[in-house]
């Protein structure tokens, strides 16, 4: 998985791309919460993303909790079929 | 449903027991459900439902230990249009009354994969493990 962060006034844009797991999963929650946890308002691009499992799905639970205690916005922009799937199984914990 | 009739086909691999492996596992169940002929959307879904599988070994059977030398071992068996998927280590026993998903009005992460499981499959299974394994899960589907 890599990653790349635009920034846009108080705006973060973190566009992933590669497959999400287990194994990667670390990197990606600390790419996304310390942006959240500084108050920026996150934006996930996962147009790239070509695999996500449960632990990506755990990320972004995590992401919109903080974003909520935060007081700040965490959205998704763009979305891969293969990430839609994942995301519209799990919608129910989402 | 597939409309295409799967030929009887058994193949088996074994893994090192860590996260590192799963994009293995992945890598090995497309490449035998390739040769099956199944349909890309039925082929993402199972290949994330044995992913998640393979993931609750190293996680919780091992406790992602980094230092374990210990191998998992993947069954993909087809039989008469019905798919089934085996699953073998040497980890912590797994009581299956305590593998269950979490509460939907439970928002804290974890806990998925055996939700992601279970809506996938039809069957989830925990059998004797037979030596020299300890837990052996077989996952099923009828294609």
């Amino acid at each position: 998985m890599t990653y790349k962060v635009e920034e846009i006034d108080n705006k973060r844009i973190v566009h992933l791309d590669g497959e999400i797991d287990m194994e990667v999963a670390d990197k990606a929650r600390n790419t996304i919460l310390p942006l959240i946890e500084a108050g920026h308002e996150v934006h996930l691009n996962l147009s790239k993303v070509e695999y996500m499992d449960s632990s990506g799905i755990s990320i972004l639970i995590e992401s919109k909790k903080l974003s909520e205690q935060k007081n700040t916005k965490f959205e998704l922009v763009d979305i891969s079929k293969p990430v839609e799937k994942v995301i519209a199984m799990a919608k129910k914990f989402l | 449903m597939n409309e295409v009739a799967q030929a009887n086909h058994t193949e088996k691999k074994a893994f090192l027991v860590k996260s590192s492996s799963l994009k293995d596992v992945r890598t090995f169940c497309r490449e035998v459900f390739a040769k099956l002929q199944i349909e890309q959307n039925l082929k993402d879904e199972l290949v994330l439902a044995i992913a998640e599988a393979a993931q609750n070994i190293v996680k919780h059977a091992y406790k992602d230990d980094p230092n374990t030398k210990d191998i998992m071992v993947v069954k993909i068996s087809c039989e008469d249009n019905k798919l089934q998927i085996a699953f073998y280590d040497r980890g912590t026993p797994v009581d299956p009354k305590k593998v269950k998903h979490r509460e939907i009005d439970n928002i804290k992460p974890g806990g998925l994969g055996t939700f992601f499981i279970q809506e996938i499959m039809d069957a989830v299974e925990f059998k004797e493990g037979g030596k020299p394994w300890i837990n052996h899960l077989v996952l099923t589907k009828k294609l």
